[in-house]
């Protein structure tokens, strides 16, 4: 039986009277690539940010990394990488300072040698002393890339991580994903760019109003065929 | 079965997280300046509202120092989250695996530099606005109930900025939650300042109200021990 790193039974979450996710059952196993697609206000953001251990469930169980939250969040917290819209970076610290705060947060062993590593992969090295308020979006985001990779997450929950990325940035985490179907490492991806889809994940999961609609394969479709089943699902 | 890694060290967290404060303000200087400053303006304000220089001020010392320190405080406190809140980091900190209350002792001992700070010009200048009779020679005994207070601004601050962050009306919720909570700090801190300046020390007086200090800030320690997960985590 695969080893599941999310598991989400009848999860759910209410902001005020407004149901935003519904009785969603997901399981993620290690080494798969879920993509989760909707439309505006499906819930889609809301139930990445419960695995993130940012927002509590409301209703039903969720386990993450082997560890059922509430309880178990702040063991969860050290196996999960999260990747927002933001780039969850102080604008006045320079990248390396930046990430020298979250290799402390996360206990990086040899965190300066790791720290230039990933500001090396992400080519941010040359920029690693300035103020990261002075980079352009895509080099922010960058550095939001290496700061989810600082820790060596088993899980990555990433938020329209293409939306605010370059294309050597966008190239990178590309790479990453596939490099994850071998290394049991799993990721969730929240997306508006369905096309995408068929290239990063193997799984497409689409809610509508706070529900799962659909939770199938990937395998074997392209692009615009998976395109065609989205607009299928929430027609 | 777990398959999260090991847990980081808490000191090395908290250690990290003071270090960024100090390297933001450092930067920045957007705190620090700010409170001298506006302790500096409120004394000048408070030097002409209350008489002239050869008006002798020195039994109203405590008062006006401890409440121009309590706006100050304010000031401070409001602005401990700013960074994390504006630039939209929060989130990457709390999805970090640190203990809530490690966030809070970051902050407080932030805010207990930065109060140290102000006060190292406030309590000169204040000897020099209002005090006639003796002061330089008790320097010593108002910098330790000084210390003790910034213990107690901290650690009620950090717990009143952190509840206040999450709320649409922060800047207004802050001051009306913290000014009243700092009354027994201001009563202490201007009665401690009053034992000892000016005439003869009361040392029994002045040990009374920082042993009632040390109380404060007990009792605001377990208050926040008790509370802070649930401030950041619900």
């Amino acid at each position: 039986m695969p080893e599941h790193l999310v598991s989400a039974r009848g999860v759910g979450h209410i902001y005020g009277e407004r149901p935003a996710v519904t009785d969603v059952h997901l399981d993620v196993a290690a080494g798969e690539r879920v993509a989760i697609a909707g439309p505006n206000g499906a819930g889609k953001s809301t139930l990445l940010r419960m695995m993130a251990t940012l927002l509590r469930t409301g209703t039903g169980t969720l386990t993450v990394l082997g560890e059922e939250l509430p309880g178990g969040a702040r063991r969860a917290r050290c196996g999960i990488g999260y990747l927002a819209h933001d780039p969850l970076a102080y604008l006045d610290l320079s990248p390396r300072q930046n990430l020298q705060v979250y290799a402390d947060l996360f206990g990086v062993q040899d965190a300066n040698r790791r720290i230039d590593d990933l500001l090396d992969r992400v080519d941010l090295i040359a920029r690693a002393d300035d103020p990261v308020r002075v980079l352009s979006r895509g080099m922010a985001q960058r550095l939001a890339l290496a700061r989810m990779l600082l820790h060596g997450p088993r899980l990555v929950l990433l938020d329209e991580p293409h939306a605010s990325l370059d294309a050597a940035g966008a190239a990178l985490l590309d790479a990453e994903l596939a490099a994850m179907r071998t290394d049991g490492r799993a990721a969730v991806i929240v997306t508006h760019e369905v096309e995408r889809i068929a290239s990063v994940a193997d799984r497409l999961v689409v809610m509508r109003r706070g529900r799962i609609v659909v939770d199938e394969p990937v395998a074997g479709r392209g692009p615009a065929q998976v395109r065609a089943r989205y607009e299928e699902c929430i027609a | 079965m777990s398959t999260a890694v090991n847990r980081p060290r808490w000191t090395r967290q908290l250690a990290g997280l003071i270090r960024k404060d100090l390297r933001l303000e450092l930067r920045t200087k957007e705190t620090v300046v700010a409170m001298v400053l506006f302790a500096i303006v409120t004394l000048t304000i408070m030097q002409f509202g209350f008489g002239t220089r050869d008006d002798d001020l020195t039994r109203f010392t405590g008062g006006l120092m401890w409440v121009t320190l309590a706006f100050t405080a304010v000031l401070g406190v409001g602005r401990s989250y700013v960074a994390e809140r504006e630039q939209r980091v929060l989130d990457g900190i709390l999805v970090s695996p640190v203990p809530r209350i490690v966030l809070l002792a970051a902050k407080a001992i932030a805010i207990v530099i930065y109060m140290t700070i102000t006060e190292l010009v406030v309590i000169p200048v204040v000897g020099i606005f209002f005090v006639k009779g003796p002061y330089w020679d008790s320097i010593g005994w108002i910098a330790l109930v000084a210390l003790i207070a910034n213990v107690c601004i901290a650690l009620s601050g950090t717990l009143f900025s952190g509840l206040a962050l999450f709320t649409r009306a922060r800047d207004l919720i802050l001051p009306v939650l913290f000014l009243p909570a700092l009354v027994p700090v201001i009563i202490a801190g201007a009665g401690a300042t009053h034992a000892v300046v000016g005439g003869p020390h009361d040392m029994s007086e002045y040990r009374g109200y920082c042993l009632f200090l040390v109380g404060y800030a007990i009792l605001f320690l377990l208050v926040c021990i008790a509370t802070y997960d649930a401030v950041f985590d619900d």
